[in-house]
């Protein structure tokens, strides 16, 4: 029975052909990596010949090496700062319908008014801030300096506008960004076939623009007055695939894109002098580079400030928790936009504001706080006069507010509170007028607060409302949070100092958010991502030992009297390394104080009297390992120790820190176990691992994308990626990268103080930026719709010089520019009006001064101006108004070099008059003004007009008599010139460019002014109606050329005395008669006579044939033009005859085919 | 911008370095009360000179002083370098002290430099010309400074007070300065040592290397010292002997120590001649450098306390990347350096003392600095 069994079961036979075989193998091939690259044609790409077949293999290195950029290190740690995604385009297309859109699909919030950049939270790891594009050229400038990716919408009924090629030029000179295209406005296309033309011409266009290839999203329409949630969706997600690469300006400069402004001036004052300068705070996340405190700014418009201060907030709109989860939870759907008037709380430094919509405000109450003319304009109600006395309880809480900060403070005297209540009483109603004044106009600064500055304590009010009632909060804080200041208190405080001031944080956070009507409760915590800010607060009242660090960069004279005590009291050989030993040296010495400041400059510190004595074989010793004839074994212990060590004995350097990405805070106690084991090596080992994933990482990401690439049908050899072998790029990279991990490892280790004074403040961190004595107008005419750019200056751009750049006309623009006409160029962070000279570099190395730059070539433009770092590109233009016509660029340029100096020359030809010629010297007036100019040419090379070379070669003064005129130049020729010639020198000249530049204030002006500065020429001339002046001299004319009249020859007496008779002039007097010779007749012989006579009649014969013969012609042809004139009236006749036959039978035909077809 | 405004200073004190940082981050400064309460008033000889050093090497820079030299105002400008370039230094220091800032100065240059210096060669109070040689030069091969083109050729030697002497410094330039990681100091392998005579006899050459050579004898057979004796033009115009130690170690660490013995110049500074002693025999200036060197080796660091400003300076002007380098006990110039960095280029260091060798770590972050003046090609 199994038997039989087993010899029923069949082995299975696999198929050997057909389909299922087919597909088998392929599996199977595929399994085990076998590529099989047959080919449709094979015999198509076979090589034929060798010379092809190396050509196209060199072709294909080199595109591949083209393709390959030299990595660039990305020290931009921890979380990035949101992404700048600007939105452009001309007016009316859509811009702030996209942006709502946009922000409505991420985080289903309306916007009803797009004003300054609105940072959203996009994904897990990733945040963007959408900026609208104003329509002016200056905000359109600042928009291409920050942005990451640029949306431009374009009009599609409409067609492409100049405003987009502008942008995009704009972008190009400032490194180019991610950019994307939409099109809008395609329902108004009825014709089907016409929308789907119009799409491809303008996809093409877009392409030859920028890249072929490079996306343009359409939006088909509107439904409800949106985009459809289906494209909005779509085009949101090609916005966050889009990957951004550091540009090379921004990974230098470290900038903000202020999302707040907050003018900080004392209403005090404002209040005495309206126009004084003010003080403002600027709020946005840092991008760029890191920043740090002591960095002077550029903001874009205004001007160059240093900051007065840099304050490190907590993330108004941080990224998520890194939970393990997929997506968003809707909570974390955060959004920012301060400006837009939305997002009701703000956070600053030592307060939290809240915005009150004014259609919640109820005025009433202000007006009762007014007092009479309340009661006087209206009759009072029952239900009012409840309300307002529920109201008035408000008092009694501020009281008892008061009193609790007086037990707090036990400074504060009673007087001063009853100023302070004074104080409220006179600010409470202007504070209610700017408020209203704010709904009248609709400004967007938001804040109703007031800093009043009380004998050096601050006192914050607030209107922030509960439930409908206005309430008033005061903060106190004393001073601004100066930085010492905060360190000092927390080391007062020690080890409670700690907790109080964290209290006192929450309380003033906690205290916003809280319902509840009770101020003093300040325990309760609000969980969720509003607690998340608050972490970082724990961390700054850490305790602060003096250590090496305050030691050196303490206050010197402070740090130097610590020393010189401490040395006194304890010289102990622990703390020996703590001290400079300089300053002890010099405190015996008794180097006085003014000593100390002039203290020699000497880089050797050497102290001859405590050398050891080291012929000793025991001195010897300690140092014995140090030397490679001692233990090797102890010597690289010395190094694994001074690294363990220093973890062991130092918490405060090796201290806490925090985790970033799991928000887990990490204690030294727990370090000190695991870490003493720690070696280098192993630190090393971790730190190549960590590297090695970055890159892994990295590479992946990249294949990615050349598989996309390949997608895409651009063709990568297979040869190629045989030949990708780690080569120099791979290698460098790879350094890059472990340089970086280094970097990382070494500032992690670094509590958060010491870390932001050593690197600045990390990009992504949300910055509060202090800057003192702005122009009022920068306040005055603040206006959200444009960004307001703060950039970092880096050193030495600050400082103004000559720069070289290499500029080219920009093709569109239509006019060549002209040296010395002012242009606006943008450049750096800046923009400013200049006065360009333009050049060309000669074939010797010169550089000629050109009067217009050429049509399509590149020249050189030298200009004056702060100076930026060779290869920074910028764009020029020459009027901003936004009414132009024409294309507004007018050039771009590259900036090659600086210079203290600029060598440019021009030409130059000194004309001059010979004055006396002494055969072949002359004497050469006219030429020069002074003897000291003729003494810088001597040498040099003349020329007289018929050509006759010469030398200048000295001033003539002392061969010319003596009261000759200075200027007169004695020269040598070739030959003898003429007193009529004129003698030229040739020279070159230097052209001195203006020191001029003029930055533009745009900022501090009415944005929808147009900024005027210097005018050029032309404009000038036109204003006032000034004719171009014209040098009469270089107008062309006829040539008019007297009869050169020559007087009679003159032979000498002596000469004509030797002449042959017949060659001598024959001084004949004039006749009065006729000569004989003209007198005589003439008379013919009888023989001559007849031969005349017959000579006579034949010619006379002649004459009478040849009349009577032209008669008869003519005759003849008058006949035959008869006869051709009637000829051809009859043919006439007969031609129209036919014709209007024919003409009659087609027509015929015609009507009968007609007929016939119907 | 319009307005220049000036970093304001008292007195003279670290007069090198702010001018050397002045010029790098391009901040105009302006130096009050220069010894006005001093017997003579006012910028010393030297300090005139490199003022002049400066000029010569860049362009368009302003400098100013009042009468009695007691206050300068001082505006950077563009660095040059350039070939042919002539100096002659004031003869008050050695060539060391216009050295220092010129191996700096001539890296951020627009053109490589080439400048040939005349003065004094060697001294007891600034590093002698054969340490710059021979361990300064390494220290900047360490920061990625090309080794072709740096190089500094002793062709005259000079000592006080005549001079005489004549060195030719060439320095290529750079874009950026690499950020190190410099904390292993390594084992010394070998001593290598050059010592020079002019216009005395070679035999206190040969009693300092005797003497020298002793004291290394205990710890290391791989010692080595040169003698370079002079005679004629070559040897400067005064008499002199001086000895420059240099001490490799297996981590490519230089750590040196030098002297110069000569007549004082005590009439010249118009001091109390302080510096007058009897001058010792010269086998006890062997003993006394060599034993300098072995105190130097034994409070560790990747480099001796002289070069430690150096070491800073070039730390901070590194890309924006971490170095970490490993230094002795911080000498008074040394910290001085540190506050100047963070004035000029707002370079601060973090320190982490390691106290089981006695040596401090230092971190910091580059200030990213680029050459600026170089044309783009």
């Amino acid at each position: 029975m199994a038997d039989d069994l087993m010899s029923s079961q069949k082995s299975h036979r696999t198929r050997k052909s057909g389909p299922t075989m087919r597909k088998k193998t392929e599996i199977d091939k595929k399994k085990r990596g076998v590529v099989d690259n047959k080919q449709q044609n094979p015999k198509a790409f076979s090589v034929r010949s060798a010379v092809k077949a190396k050509r196209l293999k060199i072709r294909a290195v080199e595109k591949e090496q083209r393709r390959i950029h030299l990595p660039t290190i990305d020290r931009t740690y921890g979380e990035p700062p949101p992404f700048v995604v600007v939105v452009q385009g001309p007016p009316g297309v859509g811009k702030s319908l996209v942006i709502k859109s946009l922000v409505k699909h991420f985080t289903h919030q309306n916007v009803p008014e797009v004003r300054g950049p609105i940072t959203i939270v996009q994904g897990k790891k990733k945040r963007i801030q959408f900026v609208e594009c104003p329509n002016d050229i200056n905000g359109m400038i600042d928009c291409a300096k920050v942005a990451d990716l640029a949306i431009l919408l374009i009009d599609g009924s409409y067609g492409f506008e100049m405003e987009t090629f502008e942008f995009l030029n704009i972008m190009q000179v400032h490194g180019f960004p991610k950019v994307m295209g939409v099109l809008t406005h395609l329902d108004k296309f009825k014709d089907v076939k016409k929308l789907r033309k119009t799409k491809q011409r303008l996809k093409h266009r877009f392409w030859t623009e920028i890249y072929s290839g490079a996306k343009l999203f359409y939006l088909s329409g509107l439904i409800h007055g949106k985009y459809s949630q289906r494209e909005v969706l779509n085009l949101s997600r090609f916005i966050s695939v889009i990957k951004f690469h550091p540009l090379s300006w921004r990974t230098a400069h470290p900038y903000v894109l202020a999302d707040r402004l907050e003018d900080v001036t004392p209403p005090e004052k404002v209040q005495m002098d309206k126009k004084c300068d003010r003080n403002i705070t600027l709020y946005g996340y840092l991008r760029g580079c890191n920043l740090k405190k002591g960095m002077k700014v550029h903001i874009a418009g205004v001007g160059d400030y240093s900051l007065a201060g840099v304050t490190a907030l907590p993330d108004p709109c941080p990224l998520p928790s890194a939970a393990k989860k997929k997506g968003l939870r809707d909570r974390e759907k955060l959004f920012y936009a301060p400006m837009s008037g939305i997002g009701d709380l703000l956070y600053d430094k030592d307060a939290v504001y809240i915005n009150i919509n004014d259609h919640l405000v109820q005025y009433s109450k202000t007006e009762d706080e007014n007092g009479e003319p309340a009661n006087k304009g209206r009759g009072k109600d029952v239900g009012e006069d409840l309300v307002k006395s529920l109201q008035n309880t408000k008092y009694s809480v501020d009281e008892k507010l008061e009193k609790t900060f007086i037990n707090l403070f036990g400074k504060k005297t009673i007087a001063s509170s009853e100023r302070k209540l004074e104080e409220d009483a006179e600010l409470s109603p202007e504070g209610s007028d700017t408020e209203s004044e704010d709904s009248q106009s609709g400004d967007d600064v938001d804040d109703h607060d007031m800093d009043v500055d009380s004998n050096g304590g601050k006192i914050k009010h607030k209107t922030e409302l509960h439930g409908g009632r206005l309430r008033r909060k005061a903060i106190f804080k004393d001073e601004d949070s100066d930085k010492d200041n905060d360190d000092e208190e927390a080391e007062d405080a020690e080890s409670d100092g700690n907790e109080d001031e964290d209290g006192e944080d929450d309380s003033v956070y906690d205290s916003q958010e809280s319902d509840e009507d009770d101020v003093e409760e300040s325990e309760d915590k609000v969980l969720g991502n509003i607690s998340k800010w608050k972490e970082p607060l724990k961390e700054k009242g850490r305790k602060k030992n003096p250590n090496l660090m305050q030691i050196v960069y303490g206050a010197p004279a402070s740090s130097a009297t610590a020393l010189i005590n401490q040395n006194h009291e304890n010289s102990d050989d622990e703390e020996d390394f703590f001290k400079p030993k300089g300053e002890h040296s010099k405190n015996l010495g008794g180097g006085s104080d003014a000593g100390h400041v002039n203290s020699e400059d000497c880089s050797k510190f050497v102290n001859y009297g405590n050398l050891k004595n080291w012929k000793e074989k025991e001195v010897c010793e300690d140092i014995r390992n140090r030397f490679t004839t001692g233990d090797w074994s102890k010597a690289a212990l010395r190094n694994k120790n001074s690294v363990a060590g220093g973890e062991g004995d130092d918490d405060e350097l090796y201290g806490d820190f925090e985790d970033l990405e799991t928000g887990e805070k990490h204690n030294d106690d727990e370090n000190m176990d695991s870490g003493t084991n720690e070696d280098v090596e192993d630190a090393e080992r971790r730190l190549k691992k960590l590297a090695l994933r970055a890159k892994f990482d990295a590479q992946s990401n990249k294949t990615e994308l050349e598989d996309d690439d390949n997608d895409n049908g651009d063709e990568i050899n297979p040869r190629n990626s045989e030949a990708k072998e780690p080569g120099f790029v791979d290698k460098l990279k790879e350094e890059l990268e472990l340089r970086k991990q280094m970097n990382l490892l070494e500032l992690n280790d670094l509590d958060e103080d010491t870390r932001i004074e050593i690197e600045g403040f990390r990009t992504g961190t949300y910055l509060r930026l202090e800057i003192h004595n702005v122009p009022y107008e920068m306040v005055d005419f603040f206006d959200p719709c444009h960004p307001v750019l703060i950039g970092g200056i880096g050193f030495g751009e600050d400082s103004a010089g000559y720069m070289q750049a290499r500029l080219k006309k920009h093709r569109w623009h239509k006019k060549v520019l002209k040296t010395r006409d002012p242009i606006i160029v943008s450049i750096g962070w800046r923009r400013y009006q200049t006065i360009p000279v333009y050049a060309i570099e000669d074939r010797n190395g010169r550089h000629r001064m050109l009067k217009y730059t050429p049509e399509h070539m590149h020249c050189l433009a030298m200009f004056w101006g702060p100076l930026v770092p060779p290869n920074t590109g910028f764009v020029a233009f020459q009027n901003l108004s936004s009414n132009q016509t024409g294309f507004r660029i007018t050039a771009t340029s590259v900036v090659l070099e600086y210079n203290h100096q600029t060598h440019i020359s021009k030409k130059i030809k000194l004309v001059g008059h010979p004055c006396k010629i002494k055969k072949n010297t002359a004497f050469i007036k006219d030429m020069f003004t002074s003897d000291l100019e003729i003494a810088r040419f001597e040498g040099s090379s003349v020329r007289t007009v018929s050509g006759i070379r010469g030398q200048v070669k000295k001033a003539g003064k002392n061969m010319l008599d003596n009261n000759a005129q200075e200027g007169i130049a004695r020269c040598t020729f070739e030959d003898q010139i003429k007193m009529s010639d004129i003698v030229f020198l040739r020279a070159w000249t230097n052209v001195e460019v203006p020191q001029f530049y003029n930055p533009l204030t745009t900022a501090l002006q009415p944005r929808d002014k147009t900024w005027t500065g210097m005018k050029t020429f032309r404009e000038l001339r036109s204003e006032h109606n000034i004719p171009i002046p014209v040098n009469k001299d270089s107008l062309y004319k006829p040539i008019e050329r007297k009869i050169k009249k020559f007087n009679p020859l003159v032979i000498p007496k002596k000469l004509q005395a030797e002449l042959p008779f017949a060659s001598k002039p024959k001084n004949k007097p004039a006749r009065k008669r006729p000569s004989l010779d003209d007198r005589r007749a003439v008379v013919m012989e009888p023989d001559e006579r007849k031969a005349h006579a017959v000579v006579q009649h034949y010619k006379l014969m002649n004459k009478v044939k040849m009349t009577k013969k032209k008669a008869k012609e003519q005759e003849k042809r008058k006949a035959y033009e008869a006869e051709k004139a009637k000829k051809e009236v009859i043919s006439k006749k007969r031609n129209r005859e036919e014709r209007r036959e024919r003409y009659r039978t087609e027509d015929k035909q015609k009507k009968k085919m007609r007929r016939g077809q119907d | 911008m319009g307005k220049t405004t000036y970093k304001r200073y008292k007195g003279s004190q670290s007069f090198r370095q702010r001018l050397l940082l002045s010029t790098l981050s391009s901040t105009p400064i302006i130096m009050d009360e220069i010894r006005a309460d001093d017997m003579i008033p006012g910028l010393l000889r030297h300090e005139m000179s490199l003022l002049r050093l400066f000029e010569t090497v860049s362009d368009d820079c302003v400098v100013e002083v009042n009468e009695t030299g007691t206050r300068l105002k001082y505006k950077p400008g563009i660095i040059m370098g350039g070939k042919n370039l002539v100096h002659s230094c004031a003869l008050t220091r050695s060539m060391g002290y216009y050295l220092e800032p010129m191996l700096l100065l001539g890296l951020f240059g627009k053109k490589p430099l080439s400048i040939r210096l005349k003065g004094v060669t060697d001294d007891h109070k600034d590093l002698s010309v054969d340490t710059i040689c021979n361990a300064t030069l390494h220290i900047l091969k360490r920061f990625g400074v090309p080794s072709e083109g740096l190089d500094l050729k002793i062709e005259a030697r000079g000592v006080a007070p005549e001079g005489g002497g004549e060195v030719l410094l060439t320095v290529p330039n750079v874009q950026n300065l690499t950020a190190v990681q410099w904390v292993e100091e390594g084992m010394v392998k070998k001593i290598r040592g050059w010592t020079f005579s002019a216009r005395v006899s070679s035999d206190f050459e040969h009693s300092m290397r005797f003497a020298a050579r002793g004291i290394f004898n205990n710890l290391l057979p791989d010692v080595h010292i040169f003698n370079d004796h002079k005679s004629g033009p070559a040897a400067g115009k005064s008499p002199g002997y001086g000895i420059s130690l240099v001490a490799e170690t297996t981590a490519g660490c230089y750590i040196s120590a030098d002297t110069a013995v000569s007549c004082g110049r005590a009439e010249e500074t118009g001091e109390l001649d302080v510096e007058r002693q009897e001058r010792k025999p010269a086998e006890d200036t062997g003993v006394e450098i060599a034993s300098w060197l072995l105190q130097e080796i034994e409070k560790g660091g990747v480099v001796d306390s002289t070069h430690q400003g150096l070491l800073f300076i070039l730390c901070a002007l590194c890309q924006q990347d971490v170095s970490k380098v490993r230094v002795g006990p911080l000498s008074p110039y040394g910290v001085e350096t540190l506050r100047n960095l963070k004035e000029f280029l707002g370079v601060t260091f973090s320190f982490r003392p390691d106290p089981s060798t006695g040596t401090v770590i230092l971190t910091c972050v580059g200030s990213g600095l680029i050459n600026l003046s170089r044309k783009l090609s």
